[in-house]
């Protein structure tokens, strides 16, 4: 049988990094805080420089919880279901902030007001035809406090292109005002990111080094990066990588306040008669235990926030928590992260060391950054070249059509070209659609018997033409360097499993179309809060995590600071 | 290589043998016949297996003659214009052939370390429909019978082309200077296994 | 990342007495004929011929000669250097097959024997006994899926088959020695990869771009600090990711002083 634990203020459901940036807030704040995680603690020693472990066998994620309940895809409803093996996402204290990037980018304004804008500057016929946009309930100013803290907190590196105000031209000339600098200089680049940051500027565009969550020098008394690489897909074996499990969270754990509990897969979020959350329901070495709560955030990443949603149901709330509006699983939308381009060089790269996250961007063609008047779509795309070559991986390079793909032609290809190669997969913004959504899967399950996340997505045109649009503009850049090939990979296609999801609890102001209010927390159910990349209308032209994470500072602190109305 | 597979046969699934026809028709110009022989090919008759999958798949000898005057290369291309997305699947894709040759060996060499037979010295293998530069025999689905079009071309010049070209970049290079062509076209069709698949 | 020997049973030296067998005849007078690139290195054929090969784990003899003659024409031993054979990418294989690979073991079964059917029916021969360009022409044809049909028995297509024992074999050549391949560190020294290092100093990226920057020939293993026990294949399911204390002589936790002198970007 369950067994019932003592109550706490709050339970957070995902100590990854939304999760475990808000415990940070909550405990300082003077709450006590039970913090559920599905994975384990992992530390640096788990963190080899191992391409066999990390890219070829996915270890951990391979036999992880995430990795039992992987969402199948379809395109569209009249199309057959596909399964698909491999989540994108890990468990463990840090989740998946352990092996991301670590990329953190703040969006650009636009992103937070797609309709009005794009109404104001071309009219709102341009809005694509079946696209469920909304204008995030604030803009960037609401959200530039807590990117700021979160920058600070975290320890983000990089380069301002504009504070206060004030441009300058080293940064990115078009982020929105940032009010100081980042806490620490931008990552290195190495002799080729110079070379193409060069190129760009041949071309009359504005090259920056990106900004990461990775300590270019010792910061809060961990390391600086050591550049070796290994850390797309691994953690940092130095510390140096900012993960919410050398962060946030060891810092709330100093507080006496935070309980981790690791090994939990939760089942269920109940409520009481009156619809109010009450308690968590999870599973940890084989047995049931029920956590009482006052308020309950739910962190867990897109497709299980939906998932746990979806499976909680009550009299209250028939067709899932907080779904008595339907709106639970609508509104999604990821990256469009196909539609790559492929460049072969007549030289050595020199890009055997180095992080995904040590590069030069460019941003002239994302967002609404150029003139889209005679343009056929709305949004764009950021350009984005960096150091990071593992040798399975470069053994693995296309080879442009020029040898076979084994042999004595090949060996003498490969001798010859091994780092010789870049590809750059291009983000690109991404609209939501009527269409486009997610729901649990009619036959697949996981082994506990819960249906798993299906998703039904596509990339529409708007998303095909930004595809068309940015590729041209990156060939050009590859070529300005000297490129002497490019292959493109195809645009569009299904919608699949993916780091960078949106949507399905969205944020706004009106419960018809939105899960959560400008705050974060359910229209319908006040004591329940939701963290991560499901709240956002739109995904921009980059990563997501420091607005996940912005975000989720600001929903936690709301609800200190109005805990006895959240929890009344 | 599964995905070139795929394309074949749904290329052969959606094409029958006369579309291929009036395809092949408008890929060619108007030339003087050129007579291509086989010792072991023959129009409308099924293939040894020796030049399919089932056997060596080596390349099949061929001859030619009623060689058109000022001929200085020849070229030779195998399709399929039952198969392929869109039509047709190349089989092979052969040029640079000296003006003084008056055929093709057996067996031409896949390995490009091994140098082609005196006869036809300096010929080049451009990419098949599998991108390799080497011939590559019919595999059509079991139990459908699949046309193959061996078709030579007499040049008027020794275009010294480079590797690795496709029948579509090969035709384009060869516009203006076809003298003739002829062509010998067998037939092909797997038997049903012995064993299961 | 060397290995404890095991202990050398009956069954083995039958293998490798099979195995000399097989390079005798590969070494023969028509394949040298046929194959000129691939006798580049008489010596180190030779050399291969009469070395008694090391024991398998889990693969017969049959199909052992088979992987090692498959890998040896997909990263040959020529001019450019040493070649799947020298990396033990065979061995890597079998290896992985006890372990982290333990779930293809049935397709590898069932490949080698449509394989070695797919040889006999359409050349006559086993594969062992083909000359390098007839034994090309064969993984070609399974390669590209043509020898899907032919009644050799293949599961699905040909195709799955050959990228399986491509993407091992890659794995054998190129990955960590740890695992039993890219013996000597030859897969990497192919590539020009100059190795696993655990810090890589600004000036160590400008000697790498005058090229100027030796080989770094260590397995991540050789660093002190790291766990294994998650890295041998196959035992992952038994080691799950577990709290490991801080150890204070852990040289991994130090902090590097190199950073801020030696930025080459920022200002």
């Amino acid at each position: 049988m369950a067994t019932r634990l003592a109550s706490t203020d709050v339970v957070v459901i995902g100590l990854g990094a939304a999760g475990g940036v808000a415990v940070l807030p909550l405990t300082q704040a003077g709450l006590d805080v039970v913090g559920l995680e599905a994975g384990n603690v992992l530390t640096r020693r788990d963190f080899a420089p191992d391409e066999i472990r990390n890219n070829v066998r996915d270890w951990p994620m391979a036999i992880q919880k995430a990795n039992q309940e992987v969402p199948t895809a379809r395109p569209n409803a009249q199309s057959p279901t596909m399964r698909l093996s491999g989540h994108p996402m890990m468990n463990g204290v840090g989740g998946t902030s352990l092996h991301y990037w670590a990329q953190s980018w703040r969006l650009n304004p636009w992103d937070f007001k797609v309709v009005s804008e794009t109404a104001r500057r071309y009219g709102s016929a341009r809005i694509p035809a079946g696209s469920t946009v909304e204008d995030w309930p604030f803009g960037y100013e609401e959200l530039e406090p807590f990117y700021d803290k979160v920058e600070w907190e975290v320890g983000v590196s990089g380069q301002a292109g504009n504070v206060n105000g004030q441009k300058d031209p080293r940064g990115n000339i078009f982020e929105a005002p940032r009010r100081r600098e980042y806490p620490m200089p931008p990552l290195r680049w190495t002799g080729w990111i110079e070379k193409m940051a060069e190129a760009a500027r041949g071309l009359g565009w504005h090259p920056f080094p990106g900004p990461a969550a990775i300590n270019s020098r010792s910061f809060q008394n961990r390391s600086g990066c050591m550049y070796h690489g290994f850390c797309n897909r691994g953690g940092c074996h130095a510390d140096a990588k900012n993960s919410t499990a050398v962060t946030t969270i060891p810092r709330a754990e100093a507080t006496g306040r935070l309980k981790i509990v690791s090994r939990a897969t939760v089942t269920s979020i109940d409520v009481d008669r009156q619809g109010r959350v009450e308690s968590v329901t999870y599973v940890m070495d084989g047995q049931e235990y029920v956590q009482p709560a006052k308020a309950v955030l739910l962190a867990s990443y897109t497709y299980e926030n939906v998932r746990l949603l979806l499976l909680s149901k009550s009299r209250a709330y028939p067709n899932g928590l907080s779904n008595n509006h339907g709106q639970v699983g609508r509104h999604y939308l990821s990256h469009h992260q196909g539609a790559g381009v492929t460049a072969l060089f007549p030289y050595d790269l020199k890009a055997w060391y180095g992080l995904p996250a040590q590069g030069v961007g460019i941003d002239n063609f994302a967002d609404d950054n150029f003139d889209h008047a005679g343009l056929d779509f709305i949004g764009g795309g950021n350009l984005w070249v960096y150091s990071d070559r593992r040798p399975i991986g470069a053994a693995n390079m296309n080879t442009f059509n020029r040898v076979p793909g084994w042999g004595a032609a090949w060996k003498a290809w490969i001798k010859e070209n091994a780092d010789r190669s870049n590809s750059a997969y291009i983000q690109k913004s991404t609209l939501p659609y009527e269409t486009n959504y997610l729901d649990l899967d009619p036959t697949v399950k996981d082994p506990l018997g819960f249906p798993v996340i299906r998703i039904t997505a596509e990339y529409k045109e708007n998303e095909r033409r930004i595809a068309a649009y940015t590729q041209d503009k990156m060939e050009a850049w590859y070529r300005a360097a000297g490129a002497i090939d490019i292959v493109r990979a195809p645009v569009g296609g299904t919608m699949v499993p993916t780091t960078h999801a949106y949507g399905g609890t969205r944020m706004g102001d009106n419960p018809e179309t939105n899960v959560v209010d400008r705050f974060g927390f359910s229209h319908e159910v006040p004591n329940l809060g939701v963290l991560g990349a499901s709240v956002m209308g739109t995904s921009g032209a980059r990563n997501p995590t420091l607005t996940s994470q912005a975000l989720s500072w600001r929903t936690a602190e709301h609800l200190a600071r109005n805990w006895k109305a959240v929890t009344a | 290589m599964t995905h070139f597979l795929s394309l074949l046969l749904l290329g052969s699934a959606l094409l029958a043998g006369p579309v291929a026809a009036s395809v092949f028709a408008q890929a060619v110009a108007p030339a003087a016949k050129l007579v291509v022989d086989s010792p072991r090919l023959k129009s409308g008759e099924p293939m040894h297996k020796d030049f399919t999958p089932d056997g060596r798949n080596v390349s099949p000898a061929m001859t030619w003659s009623n060689v058109p005057e000022g001929t200085k290369a020849f070229a030779v291309v195998c399709a399929d214009f039952g198969a392929g997305l869109p039509p047709p699947w190349v089989h092979w894709v052969i040029y640079n052939i000296p003006g003084t040759a008056k055929g093709l060996p057996e067996a031409v060499p896949i390995d490009p370390a091994v140098p082609m037979p005196a006869a036809i010295a300096g010929a080049t293998q451009g990419l098949n429909g599998w991108k390799r530069a080497i011939y590559r025999g019919p595999a059509p689905p079991v139990g459908t019978t699949h046309v193959y079009y061996f078709t030579v071309y007499a040049l008027d010049a020794d275009l010294k082309l480079k590797p690795n070209l496709t029948r579509a970049e090969l035709l384009d290079a060869m516009k203006g200077h076809i003298l003739g062509q002829g062509d010998v076209v067998p037939v092909y069709e797997r038997r049903v296994p012995r064993t299961a698949e | 990342m060397s290995e404890t020997p095991r202990v050398i049973s009956r069954r083995d030296l039958l293998r490798t007495a099979s195995a000399v067998g097989a390079a005798a005849v590969a070494g023969g007078g028509e394949a040298a004929a046929q194959a000129p690139a691939a006798a580049a290195t008489p010596a180190a054929a030779a050399a291969a011929a009469a070395r008694p090969r090391e024991a398998y784990e889990t693969l017969t003899a049959r199909e052992a000669d088979m992987l090692e003659a498959i890998v040896a024409r997909l990263i040959p031993s020529d001019a450019n250097g040493p070649g799947a054979i020298e990396a033990r990418a065979a061995h890597y294989i079998d290896r992985s097959l006890a372990g982290a690979l333990h779930a293809e073991i049935d397709a590898y079964r069932a490949g080698f024997a449509a394989f070695d059917r797919y040889c006999r029916m359409s050349r006559g021969k086993p594969f062992v006994e083909l000359p390098p360009g007839d034994q090309d022409s064969v993984l070609i044809d399974v390669e590209s899926g043509a020898a899907t049909g032919t009644g050799a028995g293949f599961a699905g297509s040909s195709a799955a088959f050959f990228t399986m024992v491509k993407q091992h074999t890659w794995q054998g050549m190129f990955g960590d020695p740890y695992y039993g391949g890219n013996a000597d560190f030859v897969g990497w020294d192919l590539l020009g990869y100059p190795g696993v290092r655990t810090m890589v100093t600004a000036a160590d990226q400008q000697r790498l771009e005058r090229n100027q920057l030796p080989p770094n020939h260590r397995s991540a293993y050789d660093f002190d600090g790291f766990n294994k026990a998650t890295a041998r294949g196959g035992h992952d399911h038994d080691h799950g990711p577990g709290p490991m204390p801080d150890d204070p002589t852990d040289d991994l936790a130090q902090v590097h002083p190199y950073e801020q002198g030696e930025l080459t970007h920022g200002d």
